[in-house]
Parts: structure tokens; sequence; C-alpha cells
């Protein structure tokens, strides 16, 4: 909401500086969002007058002018039209800033021509649109005076945001009535007029429906000049953003905005027979003033004649009824509606208006005369002619509704000691008529207060007039402790994982909960999981995963040249748009190159083996005495089928994925590099309760181990693995650990064979092996692992 | 004696032949081996008389203590200057560029987890609840009908699920997992709700994606000085500064009532915000006494509890904490912007240690 000082001391009277109603308003919960000096924004700018005006040697269409601004004369390139000798110009020097743009001014060569400063036209001043030519001043404006005293800019304007519940201050009138609360002025009232009508309305009024529009008052005017505003009136809509259209429209328009009374004027001529308020119908459709066309639904409350619609009640006036230069005789509406019905038909329409804004908030029901009244006085002021009685279509609402309040509850509620007399004084400063009733002090409430409904709204009135400022700073701090538990065992996983997965070099991501349902049409169905209203065609979906968006991270960056990539996220998908079907994943992804080729290092790359080591040390980094972590050789349709597997906890429980990203799917991301993977499901992490803080028992052997070395010749499918576990086995006291040394291919060796090389160390718990006693234990093993695997040793 | 004399002349003269352990090793043997003159001297004294052998032996002792006196020192010598030669010759050009691999923590975990800390330490619990809700719970059971102008002010989506016959919606803002803790809570409730938020929204200053928290205290007497006092005690906490200015402003939220938005006193210099000084005012943060409509709609009795909420953005915590100029950088995954404004990854916010 927008207004100027000038207008508001209309309404006010005060002698505050601007400053302190600035500060107030914000302290009313008014806030100030803007404030704008105009006489600030022309202050350098001055008349000159165009002494010479001659040819630009090196441009036809640019003039150069020897300008009078009174203080000096100085030479003005333009390339206006309309610049002659003798015309008297706004003239903005060096240094000033050019409001339409916020440009400052240099002084600067012109085609070769030194010109210093310009002369502005309407547009550059941001007046108005038009920029054909500069400003003609008129011929007795005084050379070098400041050009804001003759653009009578001396006002400042302020842009205040109003919340949705204040709909009492959607006029000047009524920020002027808040602020005298506070105690900042004297409200000016305004007396009604109660003009008598001088002739019979010809147009009458039929409200079929008292639930969409309770009440339609009209006034009916003849031959009346729909004339230009008067400057004061054109002034004042300028000055809040407003363009001026005619007389008529005007005055409603101001009316508006200063009493917060939203009018209509039809052009009476236009009305076949008379007004009906009704209900719409299916089918109907109107041309409203902002030159669209609107297809009526069912239910809305249509301003009709006997042949069409001529509006939408509360939202827009129709292009058939509207008021232009030649309307002679005119209907002034000043009606009620439902603010739900308003709020709806408007948003189905998509229609925004500032009667819409003002009814769906609740429009002061005994506005609607006071509306009437005001525009009756400057409809007969600037465009003549005689007017009717008011002409009354249902009945203005009783509203009188009282509140209950208890000066200790709302003590209670805003933790500030108040004074009985202090509430019954704030309250009456806020049009609140107080009675004592029991303990209790009922309140009516008046009846531009639409919001006001229960006794928490009067705490905040009250606190509101006293001032924020007043609440003291209490303890936060509670002598007991309510909470036992800060973060749950779900919540310290995921922070956990964050902080383990980043220590392995990666780097955190936070990408769309949405995504692109061509990107995820490899991560399953995902009919389930469509945004309605997406905010782009590429964010149509909840993602079904967290692997396409950090995929789609990849390609981003990679076009940012690099060549590594270590990410990560933490975080939600879904599998169904359904609140329940939401699933908390840690996901990372290795791309690209591992190792730079350095004075140090040879380059090498990522592979799937760096997804399954972070991913296994994650797990254990979660879940430290679970170690029975296998892996099964299948993954979901989105890894490469020979290289990815599901990791599982104690074989039963699936708890993540590992391995290479399909090809198919940076094919179709047009990426080139490999992408490793895993994911590993956080909600399906058992939570472990622990019994004891004590870890287990740890027995060391201080005998000596011994180590032998094992090479086997083995087929392809064999796995690593199965060769390890087969050599634990054969003496679970014996053999303290085995590991694969070496492994490689190699045509010599067979056709599909492969070779693979164990260390096993040995220890016993109670002596020093013996030489034949680890003999024996290397035959077996080889026994073991040959029958095992097929294999053989290799000598 | 002469022989005495001998040998010791013989010392002095071999001792100038000692350049490097090998020689010393060697001039060791000639005297001091089985068969060095020294041990043959030794072995000659048993033929002597008991008194001449005696005098004899002390001669000869202090001729030895002084050879291994020499050995022990030329060693000594000798390793250094074997450990100087190593030590000249194995030096390295440390100017080399090593390299590293650093993870890093976005600063949207990074926040969350030092609201946590703070909050954690006023006795708040973390509560959470889905991205995806119910139509109610975001906006009927938060006091925002069908129709209140409020809901225009959060441009919503919806998604191809419904509960009730509505639409379920990506919630709008971290209020509804108030209600959900409502129901599965008596009071005395405290507790903070980070996550996700959606609204239709994408220009300069919005995001459709960005997070909050929430924040609900329920009891008997929890009123509008305690929530200026946990709000005071958070910021400046979270700000890492006594020095903090604070001002209250009425507002609306149609969830809570008194409603009030809080500034925080700030002062620009250069290109930097400084919390804490100037006068300038900056929008940090809604909230207000829960409205009773709000515990009606969760059974709770509003005669007996009342209580304050809150919600913040996280985002602008962390752009006025650290400097963070654009919104939308958050989630635009340039790497270049995550490692420089990334988190240690082994940094974990509290109040023993750093917090930031």
């Amino acid at each position: 909401m927008k207004f100027t000082i000038s207008w508001l001391k209309e309404h006010l009277e005060t002698t505050a500086a601007n400053e302190e109603i600035v500060a107030k308003l914000t302290a009313l919960g008014l806030e100030v969002e803007e404030y704008t000096d105009t006489s600030k924004i022309f202050s350098d700018f001055v008349v000159g007058q165009v002494l010479e005006e001659g040819k630009h040697p090196n441009a036809d269409k640019l003039k150069v002018c020897k300008v009078d601004i009174g203080t000096a004369k100085v030479d003005v390139v333009c390339g206006a039209p309309n610049v002659e000798k003798g015309m008297k110009v706004v003239y903005a020097p060096p240094g000033s800033t050019i409001p339409v743009n916020q440009m400052k001014l240099k002084a600067a060569k012109i085609r070769g021509v030194e010109s210093s400063g310009m002369m502005c036209s309407e547009y550059e001043l941001g007046i108005s649109d038009n920029h054909e030519g500069i400003i003609r001043l008129k011929d007795d404006s005084k050379i070098g005076q400041s050009y804001s005293e003759i653009a009578g800019m001396d006002d400042v304007v302020i842009e205040i945001g109003i919340t949705p519940n204040r709909q009492d201050c959607l006029g000047v009138f009524g920020i002027a009535r808040d602020l005298a609360a506070s105690g900042l002025g004297k409200l000016k009232t305004r007396k009604n007029n109660g003009q008598k009508g001088s002739i019979k309305s010809p147009i009458n009024i039929e409200t079929k429906d008292a639930d969409l529009c309770p009440v339609f008052a009209g006034r009916y005017f003849k031959g009346v000049k729909n004339v230009k505003s008067p400057d004061w009136l054109q002034q004042k809509l300028k000055a809040v953003g407003l363009r001026p259209i005619s007389a008529l429209v005007d005055i409603t328009n101001f009316v508006m905005l200063d009493l917060n009374r939203p009018l209509h004027v039809y052009d009476a001529d236009k009305i076949d027979g008379k007004i009906i308020v009704r209900e719409s119908k299916k089918g109907e459709s109107f041309n409203a003033l902002d030159e669209k066309s609107y297809d009526l639904k069912e239910g809305m409350c249509a301003i009709a004649d006997e042949k069409k619609v001529l509006g939408l009640g509360g939202i827009m006036g129709g292009e058939s009824s509207g008021c232009n230069e030649s309307t002679k005789n005119v209907l002034l509406e000043s009606a009620l509606f439902n603010p739900i019905n308003i709020a709806k038909s408007g948003r189905n329409l998509s229609i925004l208006s500032d009667a819409r804004y003002r009814f769906e908030r609740g429009v002061d029901p005994k506005s609607v005369l006071i509306g009437i009244d005001r525009a009756t006085e400057l409809i007969s002021e600037i465009c003549g002619g005689e007017f009717s009685e008011v002409v009354i279509a249902g009945e203005i609402p009783e509203d009188d509704r009282s509140v209950d309040l208890s000066v200790e509850r709302i003590q209670k509620r805003l933790g500030v000691s108040l004074g009985d007399k202090e509430t019954i004084s704030i309250l009456n400063s806020l049009g609140i008529e107080t009675k004592q009733k029991g303990e209790d002090i009922s309140c009516k409430i008046p009846s531009w207060r639409q919001d006001i409904l229960e006794e928490a709204d009067l705490s905040e009135e009250i606190i509101r007039i006293k001032g924020y400022d007043h609440i003291p700073t209490a303890n936060v701090r509670t002598s007991e402790k309510v909470n036992s538990v800060i973060l749950s065992k779900e919540q310290k996983l995921v922070s956990k994982a964050k902080h383990f997965i980043a220590a392995q070099g990666y780097n955190e991501l936070v990408t769309w909960s949405f995504s692109f349902s061509e990107n995820c049409q490899f991560f399953g169905d995902n009919s389930k999981l469509k945004i309605v209203n997406p905010i782009s065609e590429d964010l149509d979906i909840l993602r079904p995963s967290l692997l396409p968006n950090l995929i789609g991270a990849v390609k981003k960056n990679a076009s940012r040249g690099f060549e590594t990539f270590s990410i990560f996220e933490v975080g939600s998908q879904y599998k169904t748009s359904e609140p329940e079907d939401q699933m908390n994943i840690a996901c990372g992804i290795k791309a690209g190159i591992r190792q730079k080729k350095d004075w140090q290092n040879e380059k090498s790359l990522f592979d799937v083996y760096d997804s399954k080591r972070d991913l296994f040390n994650l797990i254990d980094h979660l879940i430290p005495r679970q170690k029975k972590i296998t892996i099964i050789d299948k993954a979901p349709d989105w890894y490469h089928p020979g290289r990815s597997a599901t990791a599982m906890l104690n074989q039963t429980t699936k708890i993540g994925y590992f391995g290479e990203i399909h090809p198919r799917i940076c094919q179709h991301f047009k990426i080139k590099e490999r992408i490793n993977a895993f994911e590993l499901f956080l909600d399906d992490i058992p939570s472990i309760t622990k019994k004891t803080t004590n870890k287990s028992i740890l027995n060391l052997s201080d005998f000596q181990s011994v180590s032998r070395d094992f090479a086997f010749v083995l087929d392809q499918n064999i796995k690593g693995y199965d060769l390890i576990e087969s050599a634990m086995k054969v003496d679970k006291n014996l053999i303290r650990d085995v590991e694969i040394f070496d492994l490689f291919e190699d045509p010599n060796l067979g056709n599909n064979k492969k070779s693979i090389a164990i260390k096993v160390t040995m220890q016993a718990p109670d002596r020093t092996l013996k030489e034949d006693e680890i003999q024996e234990l290397s035959s077996k093993i080889i026994e073991v692992i040959e029958k095992s695997t097929s294999g053989s040793v290799r000598s | 004696m002469t022989k005495y004399k001998n040998i010791e002349s013989l010392i002095e003269n071999e001792k100038s032949g000692v350049s490097d352990l090998d020689t010393l090793e060697k001039f060791r043997l000639n005297f001091l081996g089985k068969k060095g003159e020294i041990s043959l001297l030794m072995k000659e004294l048993s033929k002597l008389g008991a008194d001449e052998r005696k005098q004899k032996a002390e001669e000869l002792n202090i001729i030895k203590v002084s050879v291994l006196k020499f050995i022990k020192d030329k060693t000594a010598e000798l390793q250094n200057v074997a450990m100087q030669g190593q030590l000249t010759s194995e030096s390295l050009d440390l100017s080399l560029p090593v390299s590293s691999q650093n993870g890093t923590i976005h600063p949207v975990t990074q926040v969350i987890e030092e609201v946590i800390a703070i909050f954690g330490d006023l006795d708040f619990f973390v509560a959470e609840g889905p991205e995806v809700e119910t139509d109610y719970n975001n906006f009927t059971a938060l006091n925002t009908s069908e129709h209140h102008p409020a809901r225009q002010m959060h441009d919503t989506f919806y998604v191809n699920s419904s509960s009730d016959n509505m639409p379920n919606v990506l919630r709008t803002h971290t209020s509804p997992v108030q209600i959900r803790s409502m129901l599965n809570q008596k009071p005395p409730i405290r507790l903070i709700a980070p996550g996700k938020t959606f609204r239709r929204d994408d220009d300069q200053t919005h995001t459709p994606m960005f997070h909050q928290v929430e924040g609900l205290v329920i009891d008997n007497e929890s009123n509008m000085s305690h929530l200026k006092g946990c709000l005071e005690t958070f910021l400046k906490l979270f700000f890492e500064t006594n020095s903090l200015k604070m001002r209250f402003r009425p507002s609306h939220f149609p969830f809570t009532e008194p409603s009030a938005e809080v500034d925080i006193g700030y002062k620009k210099k250069g290109n930097q915000l400084i919390i804490g000084e100037g006068d300038d005012w900056l929008e940090i943060l809604g909230c207000g006494m829960v409205h009773p409509n709000v515990l009606k709609n969760v059974n709770i009795n509003s005669d007996e509890y009342q209580g304050y909420a809150f919600g913040m953005g996280i985002e602008r915590l962390a752009m006025l904490k650290y400097g963070i100029s654009d919104l939308r950088t958050f989630f635009d995954n340039d790497l270049r912007w995550n490692k420089h404004y990334g988190f240690s990854s082994i940094n974990i916010p509290s109040l023993i240690g750093d917090l930031s």
C-alpha cells in the first residue's frame, strides 16, 4: 500500500517528523518497505533555456545546443526532435541520477562533441512513458529554478506492507486511524454530507443471493461530463503509482485508496433494464476491463442486467458497461460481497484486482454509504450533473461482535504487566468500546476491524499499541529438563553419515527434491511421483532416487572443466507422493580422475572398488558392531550388471547398493566418464540398543606369527572372497588372516583362467607353531581351496 | 718403562691414520684386540713380581683408558660426519606441491547442525515430518482455512496423491511438524524442526526448495517474554556476538497471535554485513504465541496450556553469517562454490568446542 505524507496528513493532525511517522508505522505492524523523498529525485535538475541550437558536425539527427542554466551556459548534445531555440527545458547536470534507469550522468563526448549533461524527456524522469521529445516547460519558468518545485514533487511517498489481517489499513484513512490510536496525532474525521438526491433513479437493483452479496447500494448520476481529473487528483494517483484515466474512474480509485471502499461506475446507458446480482451460470462469460474475456463458472457473483453479465462483483467490471469520455449518465455501485466467494472466484479465474484484494480480506460493512457519500461529493464537483437518491438492495449487515477480555489472561499471554486502566485506554483508542462484565471486560469490536474475533486477537492489539519494545526478555531455560533425548538415533545416523562421507573426500551437495521425469526413467516407475504444478517442465516429479540429480551435477561440473567428481547427498527420495513414502538415503558418486598424473603419481581413474570401500567403511562407521556385511551379485537396473552388487547385513537385510552406473544412463546424460556410486538406505539400518558400553573382550596372542603365500590358477568365475573364506575355514583357531596380494590374468594360464595369490597369517594362541604344523596347515589350505574351486596351486 | 713409551708413541702415530670407522676398528684391534699391543702387554704383566706388576698395571691401564676414550670420541665424531653426509645427500625439494582431496559439508548442513547444537543446549529436541504433507496439516490445522488470504502468500506445489479428498502438497513451511508433534506428545513440549520446504517461486531471491527451522514451546506459562528471551539467546549464540541488537515488530501469521517479525541490527561495510553493529535492520524470522485454534485442532486445552512458535530460513541464516550473497548458489551444485563455502568434514558444531 502506497501513500504520501501529505495525503496522510489530510486525515491526521500531527506534528510528528516523517522519521517518527515511519518508525511508528513499522512499530504498529505496518512495515515501511520503501520511503522515497520525491523532492530528492529531482533535486539536481534545474530549469534551463536553449539559447542556440545548431547542427552536430558528425550526426544528422543530433543537435548541439547552448543552454543557459542560470549559473552557467553549457553545451548539450541533444537528439530530441522538438528542441528549439528559446525553449525552457529540464536540465540534468553531470553527476545527477536519471530516475528511469538510475544511471549516473557523466560529461562525455557524443560523436566527437563534448556534451555537458542532458535535457530530459518525461520518460527519463519516470513521469510517463512519453519519450518522443524533451519536456517543454512553461515559458515563465525561472532559469536555474529547481525542477522539484515546479513538478510539485516535494512529498514523501511511503510504501507499507499490509499483512492479510490488516484489511482496515488498505486506505489512507485507516492508516491515519491506527497512527492516531498509537498517540501520534489526532484523527480528522469527515462527516457524511448525506446529500439528498434530486431525481429518481431509473435503474432498479435486485440482489438474488444475500450470501453472495448482502447489500448493493447504487446512485444514478445524470448529465455528467467525464472530463480529465483535476491536477490534485491526478497527482495523488500518480504519486502512488496509478495512471489517471478519467474523472469518474479516478474518483472511484481515489475513494478506494482513501477510505478503503471499492466502488464501481457503470455507464448507465449501457445497462439493459435493471441490475441483477446473482450466481453466475455455467457457460456465461464477459469481457472485463483488463481487456480479457473470462468464462464464468457456476456460483460466482455476477452483476448482470436483463440481457448480459456486466461484471464480476467485487472483482472486476466489464467492458460493455464501462465509462469513457462520452459517458453522460452513470450508476455508482457500493456493495458488499462474500469474501470466500471472491477469493475462490478470483483464484479460479486468476484475476488480480484492487477490489478483489480488499473484498477477500473483508471490507467494513459500514463503508457502503460513506463511500457513496464521498464519491457523490467528488462527482458533483468535478463532473457536474444531477444525482438520485441512493437505491439499496439487500441490507447492510449488523456487526455486533463482542469479545470478553481479562487483563490477567492477557498479561499471562504477553508476559507484560498491564493495568486495567491502561488496557481499557488502549482498547478505546482503537475504537473498541469497553464495558465491565463480571471479572472480564466486554469489548465491542468496531466494524472496520473484521480480523478481531477473540481474546488472542485483542492481546495483539494491546501490545501493538503499547509497543512490542515493552515485552521484557525472560530466561528461556527451565529449571527442570523437558527432553532427555535431543537427537533420535535416525537423526544421529544422518549426521554421522554426512561427516563420514565428507571425510572420504566427497563434497556434499544439496540438489532439488524434484527431478526430471526423462532423467528418472531408468529408476523405476515414476507414475506416482508427479507434481501437479511443477515450477518448470524439467522438474516435474519427486525424485525416485538421489542419483539422477547427482549425475546431473557431474554433467554440469564436467562442462565447467572439472575432471574429478567426488560428490554426495544425504536426503530423501520418494516411492510415491504419499507423505509416508519418503526414504532417507545416503548416496555418493565417484567419477573421473582419482589421481591426476603429477610429479609423484601416475594418473588413475575412480573405479567401482572406490565406491565399495566407501560404502563398507561407512556402514562400519554407522554400525561398528555389525561386521557381517556380505554382497549379492545383483543390483537394480540403473547399475552396470557386471559391475554392481547389493550389500546385505547379516545376509537378511538389504542395506545398500554399489556399482558402476549403467553406461546407458551415462549416454543419456552425455557423460563420458564412468560413474561409480553407492546408495545406503539409512532407514533400514537397524537401531542397535547398546546393552553395555563395554567393547567385546580382546584376546591377543604374544606367540610368533608366520605367514605363507599361495598362488592358485582358477576359473575366471571363482570369487576372490570365496577363496578367503575357504582358507579361513581351514582352521579358525590358527588362521588369523587371509589377504589377496596378487591377481592377474594371462593367456598362458589357459582359457578363462586367472591367478590369485593369497597370504595366510597363522598364529596359535598358546604356543609357537612348529614347522611341521605349518606344513600340515599349508597342505590343508591347498587341498581345501583346490577342492572348493576346482583350481590348482601354481608352482 | 721404555716399552710403554714406545707404545704410547705408537698409539699417537696410528691415531693419525684413523680416518673413518674402518680404520678406527683396525686401530682398535691393533691395540685392544686379542693380539693387540696392549692386550699382549697385559698378558706379560703376570710374569712380574707383585709390586712391579701393580705399578706397571696402573701405568698400562692409564694408556688403555685413554685409547678407549679416543675410540669412543672418534666413533661419535665419525658417526656424526657420516650422518652429515647422509643428510646432505638426501635433501629433497619440499616446495613440490602435494595433492589434497578434502571433502566438504554443505553450508545448509552446517547451519542446521549449529542451530541444533544451540537449541539442544536450550532443551529443545529435534522433531521431523515428511516433505509431502496433507493439506490439512500444512494449512487447515494451522488455522489457515482454504480461502484464507495467507494461503496466497504461499505458492504451493501439489502432488498426485490426496488425503481426505484434498491433494497432498509439498510442505510450504516446517510448521506442520508442530501439528504432528502435538498430536503425538502431551505438553510440556519443546522442539525444533529443521527441514526442507517448498514454494512455487523462482527468482533472484527465491528458490523452489529451501530450508527452515521451526521452533515450538508449549507449557503452562511460556509467553511473549520467554519467546523474546529464547530468540535473543539463540541469535547471540548463532552469530557469535554478544552485542546483537534485536527488534520485535507486529506481523501476521494465521497460526500465531500475537505474531511478530524479528529484525536484527547490522551495518554494511563494503560487501560485508556486520551483524551486531550499525543502525540498519534486517528481517530474520517470524514468530508468535501459538493461536488457540491451533491448540484446539490438536486437542490441547488452551485454557491450561499456551506457548510460542517461531520459524526461520536456514539459507538466510547461512547467508548472513557466512557472507554468501546469492541464495540460488546453494542449489547450483557448482563444485567451485561447494569447495569455497563448504565446511570441514570433521568439524561438528558444538557449544563446547567451536560452533563454526
